[in-house]
């Protein structure tokens, strides 16, 4: 302070002291019994820095505690977890199996079943093809698991067995010992067969997926039985008029090759005729025989991982929620944010305006 | 004579009676100082009480001195006053001068004349931290915390009162 000694002494000699009557008056004030002023509770109001600084971690704390207790709570199935993952692993495997042919022909019918507990053969029947009269091509995909590499050898062999006993034979066969035992088997048996053989070799151990396509090959094999006819009698037509003699030498070469060209169609359609029975006579079966290791077969997952990764579902769901709730409420908040700041800006504003006078 | 408390306390709060009777004069002066009409200082300094006695249940010692609590309701009392004078002022100019009520500013006894007319033509805010700093000894940090504003705006304000006050004192001293 730069001002003279003299005037601070001046100022604070000076010092105002209440009156006599003011200090009785507010010594009585003082004096007065509580409860005549206000009620207890009046004038509580809530603190709310204290209130925040208690309520952000109760309310974190109780999002933690309820998913923990709902983690805990469905962790008690863990049926659920499994078969979601049987679900996951039967469709991957599943799919790379598809029969390549099936749905490119128009009659195609393909039915991709991922039964995993279809065993039993009555469940096999119903995969099978059920039209008694029409040619169909079936093919089939299955998945087994066995527990050891000594099993995978001893259902490869079975595999094989059946087929021959139900008059099928083996397209192609690989078996692989070890550690992680596989073997893959492809055979073709009677379509009449088809039933037993998938149920017999569903049966050689737990299936892990299981397809099955069929397609419908009448409709070709009738459009080429049509076809066959037309060039037959084509060629009763060609045959009976180069047996005329009245025919000249120009005449008779282009019916000479006519002929030729007609007989072409006729093996043709004759060999694609063969061709589509063959395959309405004999179903595919791949079989994929394989051990737990070689499957990569995931070990069931224990409570503990069930109830962590139940306890983040919740706790997931309800930062989604309370995310949401932060997109509604932000708006309101700011609008109030902006009309506290206001409010309190205009009342220095005025403050300083009274207090300049 | 003792003054008994309103209500039992915290060990470490002093009684309601006691912190009355020890800043009493405070308030009062500062009240004085703010408005410069000893009348008003005294009405306003009752309302302060007041409001404080009914108020003391939610005093907290561990967020300031008695003191400051006491001023800063003074503080808000007063300027309610001001916007009601404000408020008076621009009716009676509506109405006409011939309402208008007497309300010469004095501060009483005490003051001498010089100081007094000095005191008079300072603004409030100027007056205000005359009365915190000097006559009630307020430290800058305090006082800066009770204005709502930062102590070098104290320190500039303070500084620019006290050197308009005593270019007053010296005019009244070359015209004596």
């Amino acid at each position: 302070m730069t001002s003279s000694p003299d005037l601070i002494h001046e100022l604070r000699a000076a010092r105002p002291s209440a009156p006599a009557e003011l200090r009785t008056r507010i010594r009585a004030l003082a004096t007065e019994p509580e409860r005549t002023v206000r009620a207890p509770w009046a004038g509580w109001r809530f603190p709310v820095r204290r209130g925040l600084l208690v309520a952000v971690p109760a309310a974190a704390a109780l999002a933690l505690a309820s998913a923990g207790v709902l983690g805990l709570a469905r962790s008690d199935s863990p049926q659920a977890v499994g078969r979601d993952a049987a679900e996951k692993s039967t469709l991957q495997m599943a799919t790379p199996q598809r029969m390549p042919n099936a749905g490119v022909n128009g009659g195609a019918n393909p039915s991709p079943l991922g039964a995993a507990d279809a065993t039993t053969a009555d469940q096999a029947r119903t995969l099978a093809p059920t039209a008694d009269n029409r040619a169909q091509k079936v093919g089939a995909t299955l998945t087994v698991e066995v527990k050891d590499s000594d099993a995978v050898s001893r259902a490869a062999q079975s595999a094989l067995d059946l087929t021959r006993t139900l008059g099928g034979f083996v397209v192609s066969s690989s078996v692989a010992t070890g550690d992680e035992g596989s073997a893959s088997i492809t055979v073709r048996v009677p379509v009449d067969k088809v039933q037993d053989a998938i149920a017999g070799l569903s049966g050689l151990g737990r299936i892990v997926s299981q397809n099955v396509t069929i397609e419908d090959r009448q409709e070709s094999i009738d459009a080429f039985v049509r076809r066959s006819r037309s060039v037959r009698s084509q060629i009763a037509l060609v045959t009976a008029r180069l047996e005329s003699e009245t025919l000249n030498a120009d005449t008779r070469a282009l019916l000479e090759a006519r002929l030729k060209n007609l007989k072409l169609d006729l093996l043709g359609a004759r060999r694609s005729l063969g061709t589509l029975r063959a395959e309405a006579r004999m179903s595919t079966i791949q079989l994929t025989v394989v051990t737990p290791e070689a499957f990569g077969a995931v070990a069931p997952p224990s409570r503990i991982d069930r109830t962590i990764d139940e306890a983040l579902n919740v706790l997931a769901w309800e930062g989604v929620v309370a995310l949401g709730m932060l997109i509604v409420l932000a708006p309101f908040a700011l609008v109030a944010g902006a009309v506290w700041l206001g409010r309190r800006l205009y009342r220095r504003h005025e403050e300083e305006r009274l207090l300049a006078a | 004579m003792t003054i008994d408390a309103p209500r039992p306390h915290a060990a470490t709060t002093p009684s309601f009676a006691a912190v009355a009777e020890e800043l009493l004069d405070d308030v009062y002066g500062y009240l004085l100082y703010l408005t410069k009409n000893w009348a008003v200082a005294e009405d306003l300094t009752g309302e302060t009480f007041e409001a404080a006695f009914k108020k003391w249940r939610r005093f907290d010692p561990g967020r300031g001195t008695p003191r400051a609590w006491l001023l800063a309701i003074a503080r808000s009392t007063a300027l309610d006053w001001f916007r009601a004078d404000a408020r008076r002022r621009r009716r009676e100019e509506r109405v006409g001068s011939a309402e208008r009520r007497d309300d010469t500013d004095t501060f009483g006894e005490g003051f001498s004349a010089e100081l007094a007319e000095s005191l008079q033509s300072l603004s409030a805010g100027e007056r205000e931290v005359v009365a915190l700093r000097i006559v009630l000894d307020l430290d800058g940090e305090e006082t800066a915390r009770l204005l709502g504003i930062s102590v070098t705006a104290v320190s500039t304000r303070l500084s620019r009162a006290l050197s308009k006050l005593e270019e007053r004192m010296r005019d009244h001293d070359v015209v004596a």
